[in-house]
């Protein structure tokens, strides 16, 4: 998914599932995070690997000693590779795709759907934007920009040596033509609900075939464009603006249903960025070769060969050297593989938390919002929400299932955005005593000596807990938050006595609006966008707003952070503090782990960071020896 | 007069038949069993060991509280061998010992049942389609190969989604529903050849009712071919148990059974490093099965004459 619709269209991500966790934050191979405030340290300390001196052949499976609490922070990892030898001409590496399934072929940034896809497209093509770490558009890359507040418009200028592989310059009018495409009645794919399509002016004519062109995009010249809103919200420079542009002159003459399934989007994709595909064997394996008149500068390495490869298998073939680099890693097997001979782990922040929700409605499929009724719900009672939160031991869980690699969670800004997590803010830790004297004070109690609370009116209270299958640790994980649910005397059972399957998981939570009242209780995890701003999946009428939470403060802060006056850092930090502690306070959801990436990369390469405006581009990546 | 006399003398002399019959035949099919048995040590030592198994597990499961072994715990995680855990622990920091006992207890109580069921429901088809014939047979038969053709696997699948939570018995009761066939058929062949036998004819002739003659004649005659397939069955049920668990259509993985136990191998990790999470259920998966296996051809080579060993 690209990084303008993750604004939005958040994604559904399975506890132990890597693939979709990965979709959120690799968009662009070129520009990747750099947590910004946390931590900076040079070198890898505890992932070992890099004491040994040349690693070539010798696969000695000594282990050596794990640390002493077989613990791992995440702040000890860097983001770049630390290879700084010299490096060679006319280097080949193997890129590994990490998918359990072929991935689909929509090679087109404005087409594609799956993240496998995505993941294909990076090395050829890239955005007209570049992101800071706080996820800004920066004017570093393929186009500047200046914001216009008068008139509330964005321009951008086109550097003049960006070219498409064949030559032709990429122009304004490109850019223009892929607004028009997405916007079209015919367009099939997922693009097209960001704030930098909805807000632009003309947009609902020409949606509404009332219009031959979108009135708000003016092309100025043959390089310069230019965007009118209908107001600016800080959301269009984080994330909200499309920056890939369509080439007009290969897919101008086609009619918009059929670019998707086009030669040039299938066979032989088109871009600008540092590679051009060479040969794809659908499915399985893409060849590119370097774009020399790449607009930075001549890429590195000769060719770059990219493979599926399936998760279970990853490991093994980064040992033998099969693959050089990844895609993304299982984090769950990183405790067993973290002193791999001739590989250096690299890790940061994800933009993804784990989190457990609280059925407070259903969804209204009138009037497409939330139907929030938290008096006829089980879980309707802010205290029983908080006394669950204070019986989980979310560190316990962190430290012992993912070995440190995940820890427990605060508020509802996860820490991969640095500048908006508010880690003032006290939240329920632990503390099971604490979790029953709220209860008892409540009116939760056992009346009828079943050990198990009854609700305040003496009616039996039993909650149906749903979660997902997926990974070793989601059953264990699951039967331990029911047992200390358990533990603080509530009537936690698994709902259906099973784990469920990933797509009838969200199915019954109510990903489709059709809410399964069986369920009171879910564990789920969201990957967010560069975007922090929380309304797609927290305002009323987001069907992501699985709670079905809604409450007029709620509404009104997550409004106050997309208004003009969030254009100021200050006051939308502000604002999102607020929102994070009416979050603590009302507990729709409450976080319970923050997550990793781990990517594991051969020692032999160098110049690659797996952070967000590091200012290190794909076509720097290199290699310092030939195998 | 006389003829009724005659009649009733028949009757009588072959009453009499029939009961010395009972009396020699079905006490010394069983002694030819145990004869074969006693002859064969390989399958004396299967029976032993298989009788040890069931009975320790059985009673160590009586034992054993199942909450406390399906308590998650996370401070003990992969936890190897020790003398806290016999024989460590699983991912939820889980003993595996204990989850072994009960697992293949379950395992085994699903094979027994499974059998059972489909052995009753198997031979009942079966004899009532090969002592009737003709049109009954046919349409029996025809509903055989209805099961028959359904795809096993798929429908166990469909049925473990649909049925919210299952217990030993649905699960036996699932499983009945697709193998009853195989015994039908053996079975039914069997008494279509019994019933032209003289003994049958001349039951009939006598006026005995077709219950009885189904019910005390034929089928004493053919229990020893039920006996041998049902032993057989045994081994191939556990196994099918353990191969649906281990994709996980059988129990939930908070019930423990010998097919949850394999499925942690799914993790290659687990594979090749913590052999004590699954060794122990595969090799107890491939000697039960061989030891049911091997009495079973003992008792398949008692029941026929030519290949006895006794």
């Amino acid at each position: 998914m690209s990084k303008s619709l993750l604004g939005k269209f958040l994604f559904v991500l399975m506890l132990a599932s890597m693939l979709l966790i990965a979709a959120c934050n690799s968009d662009e191979g070129s520009d990747t995070p750099d947590d910004g405030g946390e931590d900076n340290t040079e070198d890898t300390t505890d992932d070992g690997s890099d004491d040994g001196s040349e690693d070539d052949g010798e696969s000695s499976d000594d282990k050596k000693e794990e640390d002493t609490d077989g613990l791992y922070s995440i702040e000890d990892f860097s983001t770049s590779t630390s290879n700084d030898g010299e490096l060679i001409d006319g280097g080949e590496i193997t890129y590994g795709l990490v998918s359990d399934t072929a991935f689909e072929g929509t090679l087109n940034w404005n087409f594609y759907s799956g993240n496998p896809d995505a993941m294909v497209i990076q090395w050829f093509d890239e955005s007209l934007l570049t992101y800071d770490e706080n996820y800004t558009i920066t004017s570093d890359g393929a186009a500047e920009y200046e914001v216009n507040e008068e008139e509330s418009s964005i321009t951008f200028t086109i550097r003049d040596n960006v070219n498409w592989h064949d030559g032709e310059p990429v122009t304004a009018e490109d850019w223009k033509f892929a607004y028009e495409v997405i916007s079209h009645p015919d367009y099939q794919g997922p693009r097209g609900s960001t704030v930098g399509f909805t807000l632009l002016e003309g947009m609902q004519d020409y949606r509404d075939g009332n219009a031959d062109t979108i009135s708000g995009i003016v092309v100025e010249d043959e390089k310069t464009i230019t965007f009118n809103y209908e107001r600016l919200t800080p959301s269009l420079l984080t994330g909200g603006i499309w920056g890939y542009p369509l080439a007009k002159h290969i897919f101008g003459d086609m009619a918009v249903a059929d670019m998707a399934s086009s030669d040039a989007v299938r066979q032989n994709p088109i871009g600008f960025g540092p590679y051009k595909v060479d040969s794809i064997t659908p499915g399985e394996s893409v060849t590119y070769v370097k774009n020399e008149d790449y607009w930075r500068g001549e890429p590195n390495l000769d060719k770059v060969t990219l493979k599926v490869i399936s998760s279970s298998t990853v490991a093994n073939a980064l040992e033998t050297g099969e693959v050089d680099l990844v895609d993304s890693f299982p984090v769950d097997q990183f405790p067993d593989n973290s002193n791999m001979e001739g590989i250096e782990w690299l890790g940061d922040i994800d933009l993804a938390y784990t989190y457990i929700g609280f059925k407070l409605g259903d969804w209204n499929k009138e009037e497409s919002r939330v139907n929030y009724k938290p008096d006829e719900m089980k879980m309707g009672d802010v205290e029983l929400r908080r006394a669950m939160w204070y019986a989980v031991d979310n560190n316990a869980v962190g430290e012992k299932f993912y070995n440190g690699l995940r820890w427990a969670g605060t508020t509802l800004i996860a820490p991969s955005h640095p500048a908006y997590h508010d880690d003032s803010i006290e939240v329920p830790t632990y503390d099971p005593e604490k979790a029953k004297q709220i209860l008892d004070d409540a009116g939760y109690k056992d009346t009828d000596g079943d050990g198990f609370r009854e609700t305040p009116d003496g009616e039996p209270l039993e909650i149906n807990f749903a979660a997902m299958s997926g990974g070793d640790v989601a059953e264990p994980l699951a039967q331990y938050y029911l047992q200390q649910w358990q533990a603080v005397g509530l009537n936690v059972g698994l709902l259906d006595g099973r784990l469920l399957e990933f797509n009838t998981f969200y199915d019954r939570v109510g990903n489709g609006g059709n809410d399964d009242p069986a369920v009171d209780v879910y564990m789920g995890a969201w990957g967010v966008g560069y975007d922090v701003d929380p309304s797609g999946l927290y305002g009323p009428t987001a069907m992501f707003n699985f709670p079905r939470y809604e409450s007029e403060e709620n509404t009104e802060l997550l409004e106050k952070g997309l208004s003009d006056e969030a254009f100021d850092t200050e006051y939308r930090q502000q604002v999102y503090s607020d929102w994070q502690k009416l979050m603590v306070e009302e507990i729709p959801v409450f976080p319970t782990l923050y997550r990793s990436v781990l990517i594991p990369v051969n020692e032999r390469i160098a110049n690659y960071d797996i952070s967000v405006g590091s200012g290190v581009y794909l076509y720097e990546l290199g290699v310092t020896s030939q195998d | 007069m006389s003829q009724k006399q005659t009649q009733g003398d028949i009757e009588k002399a072959v009453k009499e038949q029939q009961e010395e019959k009972q009396e020699q035949k079905s006490p010394s099919g069983f002694r030819i069993f145990w004869r074969e048995i006693l002859k064969d040590k390989l399958a004396l030592v299967s029976l032993i060991f298989f009788v040890l198994i069931t009975v320790v597990v059985f009673g160590a499961s009586e034992i054993l509280d199942k909450a406390e072994v399906t308590r998650v715990d996370p401070f003990n995680i992969y936890q190897p061998p020790s003398d806290e855990f016999l024989l460590g622990t699983d991912q939820g920091g889980r003993d595996i010992f204990g989850q072994l006992m009960i697992g293949t207890r379950n395992s085994l109580a699903i094979g027994f049942l499974v059998t059972l069921l489909s052995g009753i429901i198997g031979v009942v088809f079966g004899v009532v389609s090969g002592y009737f014939g003709g049109h009954i047979d046919n349409a029996l038969m025809r509903v055989v190969d209805f099961f028959m053709v359904l795809p096993f696997i798929m429908l166990v699948i469909v049925f473990v989604a649909i049925v919210p939570k299952y217990s030993i018995w649905t699960f036996s009761l699932i499983m009945t529903a697709f193998l009853w066939m195989g015994i039908a058929r053996l079975i039914r062949s069997k008494a279509l050849q019994e019933k032209e036998l003289d003994y049958a004819q001349a039951s009939r002739t006598l006026g005995s009712s077709h219950t009885k003659i189904i019910f005390k004649q034929v089928l004493p005659n053919i229990t020893s071919l039920i006996v041998v397939t049902m032993t057989l069955n045994l081994a191939a049920n556990i196994g099918i148990e353990s191969g649906l668990s281990f994709l996980g259509f059988g129990f939930p993985k908070d019930t423990p059974s010998l097919g949850t136990l394999l499925s942690y191998t799914t993790n290659p990790i687990t594979l090749e490093e913590r052999w004590w999470i699954w060794l122990p259920a595969a090799v107890l998966i491939l000697l039960l099965m061989l030891s049911v296996r091997n009495v079973g051809e003992a008792l398949k080579r008692a029941a026929d004459a030519r290949q006895r060993r006794a």
